[in-house]
């Protein structure tokens, strides 16, 4: 059997203390679009957020614009247990010189984290049936699959099996 | 905005209207659709009031027509101030809506407001958007109780167009001079000229203001032909809405944006698969909710 290809790597989410944690919650936003961008931008000075001061499935609304175009979203708090990180290659630390030679080194560190973000729709205003917000449905999925089975659990099933 | 007050008591007798736009051709500022109406018998007084197109009149000539017609009570006055954000918004939207339907809704939008108010109309002025036959019917089928004229030039033919130009000119004119733009930048500042792509100061204006990732503030039209000469400087942004080229019938003043003008077009189909994950090919569990599988990043 071949094996599957994938590459290792490592994310350092600690801080080693040598940054105060950055917390970016409420200044995330998730575009509709792909920006072909990387780096700082004075986004707070162009993109102007402003609440519509009405609700759909229980998500208050927000417009905004961008490039001319009008997108409507909403700030969400990620779930319980789950945090959003900012994560940044890492190119300072010792690497190993075959990782650099094939190209794969994968080293991440984290950079800032956060617990909210707003995401835009283009066009459409936000609610429950977005992709999006549905994406979250996993987080419950994964935990009943990666779950420790007992083996009072496993007696259960065997005794309902037979 | 206008003069909705108490209706006066020329309003239950036919009343005429002329309607009339300014600022449809500028790269910047909003769109003003303003309108002038009238009792019928007041016809031959307005023609001695000197409206004429307010493009053949000087700025200050405007204003004191506008306050003259503003005291005159034989004469009711509204606008639509369209702003540029939405005018972008709309050429922009997935189902993109052109600007000559926008000048239509817009009209359309003012016959009813007037109407509503309680006045009696029965004849309407205005110059043509598009087809003026198409546009005369469109109106009619709309408003059976309404005779249309719809023609060119008629801004400088009926002196209640010239009214309602002179209405929305000095509305653009002083929205436009009051301006505050949205963007908190430093260096900003409000001398964008008439707003006209040809104008000089217009284009320092776009040329000083522009932002490699933002592209304009707000006041801009986005939409507008003339920006997309600075898009090419500027970090590309790829929008799922974009995949499709549609021929849409655009206004004679400005162009539309078309995406071949942007450099989108052959690698459009390739580049959409950066803008959002689609979890194609998996069960349907990951694929209605985008989520892809990801091995390395």
């Amino acid at each position: 059997m071949e094996e599957e290809k994938g590459t290792t790597g490592s994310i350092n989410l600690s801080l080693n203390g040598r940054e105060e944690k950055i917390n970016l919650s409420g200044q995330v936003h998730h575009l509709p679009c792909c920006i072909k961008f990387n780096g700082p931008c004075n986004v707070s000075q162009y993109f102007k957020p402003k609440l519509k001061g009405m609700e759909i499935d229980g998500l208050a609304v927000e417009e905004a614009h961008f490039r001319g175009r009008k997108l409507q979203g909403t700030t969400i708090s990620l779930p319980n247990g789950y945090a959003g990180f900012v994560l940044v290659k890492n190119n300072s630390g010792k690497r190993k010189a075959y990782d650099v030679s094939e190209g794969n080194s994968n080293d991440w560190e984290m950079k800032a984290k956060f617990d909210k973000l707003t995401y835009w729709n283009h066009d459409t205003p936000p609610s429950k049936d977005d992709p999006f917000l549905r994406s979250f449905h996993w987080f419950t999925v994964a935990e009943a699959l990666h779950k420790q089975v007992k083996a009072e659990d496993l007696a259960t099933i065997n005794a309902a099996l037979t | 905005m206008g003069s909705e007050t108490s209706l006066p008591k020329w309003a239950s007798t036919p009343c005429i209207m002329g309607i009339d736009e300014a600022g449809r051709g500028p790269v910047l500022g909003p769109m003003v659709y303003g309108c002038l109406y009238c009792a019928r018998s007041y016809q031959k007084t307005l023609a001695t009031l000197n409206f004429a197109d307010s493009k053949t009149l000087k700025e200050e000539k405007r204003e004191e027509l506008f306050e003259n017609l503003k005291a005159d009570e034989s004469i009711g006055w509204s606008v639509d101030v369209i702003d540029p954000r939405e005018l972008s918004a709309k050429m922009l939207k997935k189902n993109k809506v052109n600007l000559n339907e926008i000048s239509h809704d817009s009209a359309i939008g003012l016959i009813n407001r007037v109407l509503n108010m309680g006045i009696l109309l029965t004849e309407v002025y205005l110059d043509t958007v598009g087809d003026a036959d198409k546009y005369r019917i469109k109106l009619s089928e709309r408003f059976p109780s309404i005779k249309f004229v719809v023609a060119k030039k008629a801004d400088s033919l009926y002196p209640v167009v010239s009214g309602a130009s002179i209405v929305a000119k000095v509305t653009r004119d002083r929205a436009l001079r009051e301006w505050v733009l949205e963007e908190t930048s430093e260096n900003m500042h409000g001398s964008f000229g008439s707003g006209y792509p040809g104008d000089p100061e217009t284009k320092a204006w776009l040329a000083h203001h522009k932002h490699s990732v933002f592209g304009f503030p707000t006041l801009v039209r986005f939409s507008w032909g003339t920006c997309t000469s600075y898009y090419k400087d500027m970090v590309e942004v790829l929008w799922e809405s974009d995949k499709v080229d549609e021929d849409v019938g655009y206004g004679s003043s400005g162009k539309q944006l078309k995406l071949s003008n942007v450099g989108f077009g052959k690698a459009a189909k390739r580049k959409i698969e950066e803008i959002e994950s689609s979890g194609k090919g998996r069960c349907k569990f990951f694929h209605s909710r985008k989520l892809e599988q990801l091995t390395h990043f």
